[in-house]
């Protein structure tokens, strides 16, 4: 029988797939994107875990999302809404006091001046100020498709100039500042702007969140920026999706949809076909094959050269190299169902809308992550708490919560045990141990609870080391070299018609929807050539 | 001149070379600086601080005729690790090393040969970068701007392997870096321990990976072996190239300690020494870190505080220490007993990544390592004019020793002896005889490194060699290209680029500045 055809099949339906496959179906092509798994949203997942109550699982905030992505994909109109708390974050103490960063950093500085530090009011605001001047260069370089430094073209050189522009934009010493802190450490950056510790632990962890680095590891300093893209300044962002991130995945496949794109869940695609050097389609693991002319894959780049593609098409180097990529995973997440608002000592309601920071000071988060270092789950981890449900009561039954606990650092090659029930309950036990002191009594509230280790991410998502962000954000493995060098530019082993367009590819991981938005505009920017050429090779297997 | 450490000394030869009348001006009654031979205890004499040499550049050791004026590098033959039960030993001839690694794995035998190929085509791919003032990114001027266009040219021209592993090279950590290669514990370990010397960052901490190179260059110099020890100790090579300054006609005093800049306006007319003497010149040019020359040297007021805030946020972080034996045999270890040739080289305690690791989070919480990192060498073995006949010297090269301890203390006498006592107990127990050899030890904590040699906080590098601080960002952003804020008061010491070893680059490169400028004002 004649294979069913398309002119783009996306590989997995995590919110980069589901964006590249809509601005791919809104400009003409007929796209298909196939989810091994029973439900769309990849990592945006949620699960019942008490009757009525059903929790994310993994990311709950959309901080991140790139407002030109809800913009050109009326995200809006189906019915994804933004809400985002006037807290940031709140952190504790291990003396008993607390900070608060607000939405508003005046508000934040005003607060300061209590603090035993006062000068850091001014100090903070001025780190604030700062992160928002390069922000806007940061944000322009994560929308820009990564020059080929090997053979640059006459459209590298045309990126470069851009870019030249936005950094001459910045100013004569803005740009000498930007390329000093640029390959920082987040502990030096943090620490040369503000003195007291607990404020440069919650602004610091920034650089680290979902990263096998610790707050002294050089490319720190870059995350945090990266991360301020989004706006926010020195604080960052803290945003939920009203209704919980099944709100966002509705909304990315309504808008796929709507532009005419099909989506296929349990539909697992075990291997893409090549021939000469070009894309033919994607063969199912139920033996069920699909032709197209362009294959974006949203997995990791590991699991796509790795494990969907031909050894041979992939050659012995690159295949090598691949093996090389670095994906560390070391985040668990935590997800706490409560019969009750735990009583966070020193913090009102408002102040908990944020995220909940447990990183008393850089040394606390440092210490955390030389226990990975061998193998071992942190003993104190730094933690990120959150209860989405206070800022949108429709996710839980009236006087339920639901919290959220990311945990670093829980390393997928664990030295001396291997990841079972056990070590599952390890991390759940540190997690509230860890939070028990700052939330008396929050132990008892607790009515059930789900753990997801990077064992697990690996297993069941598919990510590479269990890795979130599809390979480590590190210096190495960034913007002309993310993936990897030669193959930054979301066209992928260079075989005509392959796509990388998930967090494996710049501008890297997140709730962005920014690779899926660079990787669609790269497709379509060559559509035309690989289709005609698509067209041609199809033509075989069909007489065949 | 102020300082006449190597490179003080150097850049002072190359300004004498080209006419000037130069005058280099040293606190102590010895030349070298951290390049210096002393006789610590009777007939004992020590490379007390530097002890080997690395990347002394050739164009130095050439234009200013080194050898004819008494240099010469005695081979330093190979790394020995001793571990609890057995060692990894490499030396210069590859196919002994190829045979030794076999022994723990034919995969890494394998590997270190295509390995040691490479690095040594990335070691000529950015050797240039040694020889480079970097450019101000915060203005474009095409001249400065034009080697390192060259650069990206050659960058373009590589095989596309090389690119990537150039990228991997300046941006990824030594032992991430080697775990692509190779899998020997003890391997990885002291291939990867280079990476970190001098530095305030573990062989997982990104950016250590680039230093690797430094010890493929050492090859294609030619000149001289990657790795040497000068006959009569490092500060051979001072006085070495102290004779070549002479030679040529520089003024070299010693014991004659700069109290002071002499500033009119925003101009710098001289010094005022200790003895109240004024020594007044056309040029400065000051080979100290920017510490002690903007804040001890530069009277207040003469500087824009914004300026003298960047001089206070560049990170010196001392974090290595140095223990200095005199013996009345040779050590004898344990998995390799005998005076073998094994004790010719380096030996290097580091028989894993995480050993060193763990004395890396020592330092990160504030103490010294209680199983520190030792880079060891008997320098008796290929010089006995070091010692009395039968006695040696034994040099140590420890790290981590942190400058800032925790909790606010401060290194004191007893911790000193705590310190070397650590570094005994290390050595023991691989050569356990070592205690009864023992018949003096010198012990240098960063603090004394800082006293006795005025590198702020005891870095040897005169600042950390850290991505933020190197090429045009050392020392300061916008100030990479030798010159200050005060007019005619230049640097060109290792805090400049390129920095850090017996190198001399930034001698060479400041004093070549210095003649640009001079000829550019002639020519105005």
């Amino acid at each position: 029988m004649a294979a069913e055809r398309y002119d783009a099949v996306v590989v997995g339906a995590g919110h980069n797939g589901l964006v590249t496959a809509a601005y791919l179906a809104k400009a003409g092509p007929r796209t298909l994107v196939l989810e091994r798994r029973s439900r769309a949203g990849g990592p945006l997942a949620t699960e019942e875990l008490a009757p009525g109550v059903r929790a994310p699982l993994l990311a709950d905030g959309v901080g991140g999302l790139q407002s030109g992505v809800v913009a050109d994909l009326g995200l809006r109109a189906h019915g994804f809404h933004a809400l985002e708390p006037d807290t940031v974050a709140w952190a504790p103490s291990t003396d008993g006091t607390s900070l608060t960063l607000w939405r508003d950093p005046v508000r934040t500085a005003t607060e300061l001046r209590a603090r035993p530090d006062p000068r850091d009011a001014e100090a903070f605001l001025e780190l604030d100020r700062r992160v928002r001047s390069l922000a806007g260069f940061v944000a322009r370089l994560q929308a820009s498709e990564p020059p080929d430094l090997g053979s640059p073209s006459l459209a590298d050189a045309g990126t470069g100039v851009t870019l030249l522009n936005a950094l001459r934009r910045l100013g004569r010493e803005q740009l000498r500042e930007a390329l000093r802190v640029l390959p920082m450490s987040v502990a030096d950056l943090v620490g040369e702007a503000v003195e007291d510790e607990l404020l440069r632990g919650v602004l610091g962890v920034r650089g680290v969140r979902y990263s096998a680095m610790g707050p002294r590891s050089a490319g720190t300093a870059l995350n945090f920026l990266w991360d301020s893209a989004a706006g926010g300044g020195a604080a960052g962002r803290t945003v939920f999706a009203r209704g919980g991130p099944d709100a966002l995945v509705n909304a990315l496949l309504a808008a796929a949809r709507r532009h005419g794109a099909t989506v296929r869940c349990d539909a697992e695609v075990a291997a893409i076909r090549t021939r000469d050097g070009a894309v033919e389609g994607v063969a199912l693991a139920s033996g069920e094959e699909i032709d197209a002319g362009v294959v974006a894959s949203s997995a990791d780049p590991k699991r796509t050269l790795l494990g969907l593609l031909d050894p041979a098409e992939v050659g012995p180097t690159l295949g090598w190299r691949a093996e090389h990529i670095r994906a560390p995973g070391v985040v668990a997440k935590v997800t706490l169902v409560l019969d009750g608002l735990p009583t966070f000592g020193g913090a009102d309601e408002e102040r908990l809308r944020g995220r909940i920071v447990v990183a008393p000071s850089l040394d606390h988060v440092e210490r955390a992550f030389n226990d990975s270092k061998y193998g071992r789950i942190s003993g104190e981890p730094y933690l990120e708490a959150s209860i989405p449900s206070l800022s949108d009561p429709s996710l839980a039954p009236e006087g339920t919560h639901v919290m959220g606990v990311l945990f670093q650092y829980a390393p997928h090659d664990l030295r001396e045990a291997a990841w079972n029930q056990a070590a599952n309950d390890r991390v759940a036990d540190a997690a509230v141990r860890t939070l028990e002191v700052h939330a008396p009594g929050l132990t008892e509230r607790i009515v059930a609870r789900r753990v997801v280790t990077p064992a697990e991410l690996e297993q069941d998502y598919g990510l590479s080391g269990g890795h979130p962000m599809h390979g480590e954000h590190a210096l190495d493995q960034f913007f002309a070299w993310r993936p990897l060098l030669g193959h930054a530019r979301y066209r992928l082993a260079g075989i005509r018609g392959l796509y990388l367009c998930g967090a494996g590819a710049h501008p890297g991981g997140g709730i962005t929807g920014g690779p899926g938005r660079n990787a669609a505009r790269a497709i379509l920017a060559d559509l035309p050539r690989t289709r005609r050429l698509g067209a041609r090779r199809s033509r075989p297997s069909r007489v065949g | 001149m102020i300082g006449g450490g190597h490179n003080g000394l150097v850049a002072a030869a190359y300004l004498a070379r080209a006419g000037l009348k130069v005058v280099v001006l040293e606190r102590r009654h010895v030349l070298g600086g951290a390049a210096v031979t002393e006789e610590v205890f009777p007939g004992f004499r020590f490379s007390v601080a530097s002890y080997v040499v690395s990347l002394l550049r050739p164009e130095i050791v050439r234009e200013l005729a080194l050898p004819r004026h008494g240099l010469e590098i005695l081979p330093l033959d190979g790394t020995f690790t001793p571990l609890e039960d057995d060692y990894l030993w490499r030396v210069n001839d590859h196919g002994r090393t190829v045979r030794e690694l076999r022994r723990w794995s034919p995969s890494d035998a394998e590997a270190y040969e295509d390995y040691s190929r490479l690095m040594v085509e990335m070691a000529r791919f950015v050797k240039p970068i040694l020889s480079m003032a970097p450019p101000d990114p915060g203005r474009f001027h095409p001249r400065e701007w034009l080697p390192v266009a060259r650069l990206g040219r050659d960058f373009k021209n590589l095989p596309s392997e090389q690119q990537t592993v150039f990228v991997q090279l300046m941006t990824m950590s030594a032992a991430d870096f080697l775990d692509q290669w190779f899998e020997t514990d003890p391997l990885k370990a002291t291939m990867s321990a280079s990476g970190i010397i001098g530095t305030f960052q573990g062989v997982r901490s990104p950016g250590t990976a680039y230093v690797l190179l430094h010890h493929y260059m050492g090859e294609i110099d030619g000149v001289l072996r990657a790795w040497g020890i000068p006959r009569g100790g490092t500060g051979a090579v001072s006085n070495s190239i102290a004779e070549a300054a002479r030679s040529l006609g520089v003024e070299i005093r010693t014991e004659a300690p700069v109290e002071q800049l002499l500033i009119h306006g925003d101009e710098v007319t001289g010094v005022v020494l200790g003895s109240g003497e004024e020594v007044t010149a056309r040029l400065t040019l000051s080979s100290l870190d920017p510490r002690q020359t903007f804040d001890r040297l530069t009277p207040a007021g003469h500087l824009d505080p914004a300026f003298l805030e960047e001089v206070g946020r560049y990170r010196y972080r001392g974090s290595s220490g140095k223990v200095n034996l005199a013996l009345d045999g040779l050590p004898d270890f344990t998995c390799l007993p005998g005076a073998g040739d094994h004790l010719r080289g380096a030996i290097s305690f580091s028989p894993g990544v995480d050993y060193l690791e763990v004395a890396y989070d020592d330092a990160k919480s504030g103490r010294f390592s209680r199983r520190p990192y030792i880079d060891m060498v008997i320098p008796t073995l290929v010089d006995p004019s070091m010692a009395p006949p039968g006695k040696h010297v034994l040099s140590c090269f420890v790290q981590y020793a942190p400058y800032h301890l925790a909790d606010g203390d401060e290194w004191d006498d007893a911790r000193r002896e705590a310190f070397g006592d650590a570094v005994i107990d290390t050595i023991a127990e691989r050569a356990p005889n070592i205690r009864e050899l023992i018949l003096h030890r010198q012990v240098l904590t960063p603090r004394d490194i800082e006293e006795r040699f005025g590198l702020s906080e005891g870095n040897i590098f005169q600042g950390e060699l850290s991505l933020e601080q190197l090429f045009f960002n050392r020392p300061l952003p916008g100030w990479a290209r030798y010159r200050t804020p005060l007019r005619n008061l230049w640097m060109c010491g290792s805090a400049t680029h390129p920095g850090g070893g017996i190198m001399g680059a930034s001698g060479r490169l400041g004093a070549l500045q210095v003649l640009r400028s001079l000829r550019a004002r002639k020519a105005a």
